[in-house]
């Protein structure tokens, strides 16, 4: 299937997330959620007023809260769907245990055992699909996250034989929309966000946070900031675009 | 087939760490005389040509990798995709999750 995804992009730029799932669900029959076990839930429920047969995967690193089990095993039951897990390889988490031990990430960063425990899983998981949707939002990361499109090709993912397609239909909702969907259409969500958790990852690397703190501020807060030195400045960019001379 | 490099330079001269670890490494594999042009992009210089190609593939990121060949345009942001497809080298998967985790840090998001 050809489908030109930066004209999708402009396209379905202002529409709403229903309308964005409704898209990546018609156009494609190789597609999935991915579910992380936080408010990105609401894609299930938007999905399941949309089609009866969608497919969920979530990641199970193996280190997540209780509450997430249970909330996955909620949204299973509450939506009757096929929720499927994705695991990472035993060998690899088995030899990064015995080599570094069970909270390496604090001592090393938390790339090492985010690549065995999550990365790895979701390319083996999204090399069977065509495309996939998250529930990435702008409003997560001004850093990083602040020019997310609606729909993009999969650049981390694809290779030149096999193009995967990423839908982020709540990129453009912030987290007081997003609450004020779950609380209307009775959402299941996950009971630590009533313990004050914002950002729900893997239980040693999340933390609740103080009001007006970033929700980025809740996941490996003793790291430093990314190294960003290889980006072109927007602002570059623009310029350039725009023909104006510095 | 024509293949082009573009690296970013700093304010202070210097290219970004990226850059330099690809052109160190595509030095220690002997393929820098396969590389047909370097471009620079330099960071104080909106109107400099790795700037305008950066614009025009819609990159974000140094370094990336522009292989024409034909009517055919295929743009690498991601180097040992690059290193595989085109000549056909090794990549560790470690080396490869590494590059996709810093050039997607939102990944561990997910």
């Amino acid at each position: 299937m050809q489908l030109d995804i930066t004209h999708l992009a402009l396209e379905y730029e202002n529409k709403d997330p229903q309308e964005i799932l409704k898209l990546a669900l018609d156009k494609f029959d190789r597609i999935s959620i991915s579910f992380s076990g936080a408010e990105d839930v609401i894609l299930i429920d938007m999905a399941s007023k949309i089609k009866a047969d969608f497919n969920v995967f979530s990641i199970d690193t193996g280190r997540l809260h209780p509450e997430t089990y249970q909330l996955l095993d909620q949204v299973r039951e509450h939506y009757g769907i096929p929720l499927e897990i994705v695991f990472p390889e035993s060998s690899e988490v088995e030899t990064l245990v015995k080599e570094k031990g069970l909270f390496s990430f604090y001592r090393d960063g938390h790339q090492e055992c985010c690549g065995i425990r999550k990365v790895r899983p979701l390319r083996r998981k999204l090399a069977t699909l065509d495309a996939w949707i998250t529930g990435q939002r702008k409003d997560q990361s001004p850093s990083t996250r602040a020019t997310i499109p609606v729909v993009q090709i999969d650049a981390g993912f694809s290779t030149s034989n096999h193009k995967i397609v990423k839908f982020n239909p709540l990129a453009n909702w912030s987290s007081a929309q997003v609450w004020q969907y779950i609380v209307v259409n009775k959402v299941p969500y996950n009971t630590l966000h009533t313990k004050g958790f914002i950002s729900i990852g893997c239980e040693p690397c999340t933390r609740t946070v103080l009001p007006n703190q970033h929700e980025r501020e809740a996941r490996w807060w003793w790291e430093e900031a990314v190294d960003k030195e290889c980006g072109f400045h927007k602002a570059n960019l623009v310029r350039n675009e725009s023909g104006v001379a510095r | 087939m024509k293949i082009t490099v573009v690296k970013k330079m700093k304010a202070d001269g210097t290219l970004c760490r990226k850059s330099a670890n690809v052109i160190d490494d595509l030095n220690r594999l002997g393929l820098v005389d396969q590389i047909d042009e370097f471009v620079v992009a330099e960071e104080h210089e909106p109107t400099s040509q790795g700037i305008a190609l950066a614009l025009k593939h819609n990159v974000d990121a140094a370094p990336f990798f522009i292989v024409e060949e034909g009517d055919s345009t295929r743009v690498y942001t991601t180097y040992f995709l690059f290193l595989k497809e085109i000549f056909n080298q090794e990549v560790s998967e470690d080396d490869e999750i590494a590059e996709i985790m810093a050039q997607n840090p939102d990944l561990s998001f997910i």
